[in-house]
């Protein structure tokens, strides 16, 4: 479960100040996919690296399974992200230099967890369709195909929440079609949290929640009335 | 295989340019320290090789008093009853004025230094003899051999031609003899007999009116590490003598004192060669962790802790440094071969004295794999500092 309080970033000093997210509140249960919309520069963004622990807020608690995170140091925050967090980019951000299942594995070996293994890795690439191309290097893709490989490595270390920042927002409206069934599909399979930053709501259709960020607040379910999101 | 290292290697192999760029530097480097040492240090070990060949032999003794009075022969049986010993070979040395007539006109120069051999001895102690570019040694009493320059100097002296010697003996006394010209020694380099003359050391005595004196005896040894024992043990075997015994180098010292510092110089230049190159692998280092500033940033984003990323960028200074090593101490044993082969030496003078000095060799290759290592320190410090979130936003 994802419990954020209170959240505040400001960027900058004194005169140039820029609040970016204003005393943002919210909870996610396991298992909900969730959207977090907005405009470009609303925010939401910021809320993403706050959440995926990429970034320190000014201010506020964010909680992942019970544990506040903003008191672990950088080692700590680095292995809480590799066991309890996934991602998923906007340019897929795959390893050039490694093949798409040395892709997927990498979460693993980084975490030295033994119990995940190369079948676990084979199995998810069937899932997302990419049995076929587990050896071609990461460069050697589609767009579409690095962003299921995506998927696939933000999913190997089972983790609490997957945190994905504009997944399609690179993709042909068919392969961002693709790729949306295949998140809703393996949230539904697995259990899995989805928070999902999008400026492009309507590719996603049915979803548990929505989340509205408007300079810097947050509001539930594009409703930028004044009924702030609370735990 | 750890995955730091499975990365640390892609990321280098993928990027061929900048991976050959930084193993020339470290190859460059180490093979400007080959270089030098085969060229310096084999200069200098051919200079102290002819010093010890021609001057010196291994040990050479003198008096204090500037002649030793000991028969030769009791001196020679001494020596030739130690092991190491080869031969040993007194020589006497003075100052003279010689005259020729060439072509009818006469040829005088002044001040050639004048060195008495003991013929039978000398060629067993020394490798003078070998020096003879035309004619013979001095093999009678009234046979000499001259340098090449003296005999330049003398109008073009040659074998068969016949010279007046003047030399001042011990009373102040002018004694002139003639001599016929037996050979001409000439040596690469010219540290032979090339400005002297050589006659046979009774005649010289007679010359000098100094019977039984000698300036100096040769001691060559079978084993030219050994010197300084021998040396030590005449010295404690002739206690009351007024004996000076040195080794090649010690009795050469004020020669080689400068060129040992013009070779600690050029090992300077060398070593500052070989930081050129660390700065080169850091450059290429930098390029390398700008170039995957994006991919360290989602390697955070997925979990490495900031070690893992140093890990990876030092490995990648290992790599650089053991190929850059390798492939230096190759190239560089390569150019040690060909100069030992080939004899190699500068506008045919002295030929250099090679060796394969295996501790210097190790240490070269260790010094350059270790600098490498370190010129990468900063650049996989600077990979660490990276911000995932900032480092993602690089395209």
């Amino acid at each position: 479960m994802l419990e954020i309080s209170n959240l505040n970033k400001i960027y900058g000093e004194s005169d140039s100040q820029v609040k970016a997210l204003d005393n943002v509140s919210f909870t996610i249960k396991q298992g909900e996919f969730v959207l977090i919309v907005g405009s470009s520069g609303s925010g939401k963004s910021t809320l993403l690296n706050m959440i995926g622990l990429l970034d320190r807020p000014t201010s506020g608690e964010i909680s992942i399974d019970g544990i506040k995170t903003t008191s672990l140091n950088d080692d700590k925050i680095s292995s809480f992200r590799n066991n309890k967090l996934g991602f998923i980019f906007q340019f897929s951000n795959l390893l050039s230099d490694l093949s798409v299942l040395e892709n997927v594995l990498l979460p693993v070996q980084i975490s030295g967890n033994n119990t995940i293994t190369q079948k676990d890795a084979m199995d998810l690439l069937k899932v997302v369709g990419l049995e076929s191309q587990v050896n071609k290097r990461a460069n050697k893709i589609s767009g579409g195909q690095a962003q299921r490989v995506a998927i696939a490595r933000g999913l190997i270390n089972k983790p609490s929440i997957v945190l994905a920042d504009e997944p399609t927002g690179n993709l042909d409206s068919v392969t961002s079609e693709t790729i949306v069934q295949l998140m809703k599909s393996m949230a539904k399979k697995l259990n899995q949290t989805f928070i999902i930053v999008t400026h492009d709501r309507q590719h996603f259709g049915e979803v548990d929640r929505i989340i509205t960020i408007k300079d810097g607040k947050a509001f539930e379910d594009d409703q930028p009335s004044e009924m702030e999101i609370v735990a | 295989m750890d995955y730091r290292i499975k990365l640390a290697k892609r990321m280098l192999f993928n990027k061929r340019g900048s991976l050959i760029g930084a193993i020339l530097a470290v190859t460059v480097g180490i093979l400007v320290i080959h270089v030098n040492f085969v060229i310096f240090q084999g200069l200098y070990d051919a200079f102290v090789r002819d010093i010890r060949d021609y001057t010196t032999g291994d040990v050479i003794v003198t008096d204090e008093f500037d002649f030793i009075d000991k028969s030769d022969q009791s001196l020679i049986r001494w020596f030739e009853r130690i092991p190491d010993v080869q031969a040993a070979t007194p020589r006497l040395s003075a100052t003279s004025e010689m005259n020729m007539t060439k072509n009818g006109k006469l040829i005088e120069e002044s001040r050639i230094p004048l060195v008495g051999v003991d013929p039978f001895n000398d060629v067993r102690a020394s490798t003078a003899h070998t020096t003879i570019s035309d004619g013979s040694y001095v093999f009678s009493r009234n046979s000499i051999v001259l340098g090449s320059t003296v005999a330049r100097d003398l109008g073009g002296a040659q074998v068969g031609d016949s010279i007046k010697v003047l030399v001042v003996d011990r009373w102040g006394q002018d004694q002139i003899r003639r001599f016929l010209v037996a050979g001409i020694a000439s040596s690469p380099g010219g540290s032979g007999f090339d400005y002297s003359a050589v006659i046979h050391i009774d005649t010289l005595r007679d010359m000098m009116n100094r019977h039984g004196d000698t300036s100096s005896f040769m001691v060559k040894l079978h084993d030219p590490s050994a010197a300084t024992e021998v040396k030590e043990f005449f010295l404690r075997s002739f206690p009351n003598d007024d004996f000076i015994a040195e080794t090649t180098e010690e009795a050469s010292e004020a020669q080689l004192e400068g060129f040992r510092s013009g070779i600690a110089m050029i090992n300077m230049v060398g070593y500052f060669g070989m930081m050129s190159s660390a700065f080169a692998v850091v450059t290429i280092q930098m390029m390398l962790v700008n170039g995957k500033t994006r991919e360290i940033g989602v390697m955070r984003s997925i979990g490495a802790k900031r070690k893992d990323i140093l890990i990876i960028f030092i490995f990648q200074g290992m790599i650089i440094g053991a190929i850059g090593a390798g492939v230096g101490t190759a190239a560089g044993l390569g150019y040690t071969f060909y100069a030992k082969e080939t004899k190699m030496s500068f506008a045919g003078s002295l030929e250099l004295e090679v060796t394969y000095n295996w501790e210097k060799i190790f240490q070269t290759a260790l010094m350059s794999f270790s600098l490498a290592i370190i010129a990468s320190l900063y650049p996989s410090y600077r990979a660490t500092k990276l911000l995932p979130v900032e480092a993602m936003r690089t395209v």
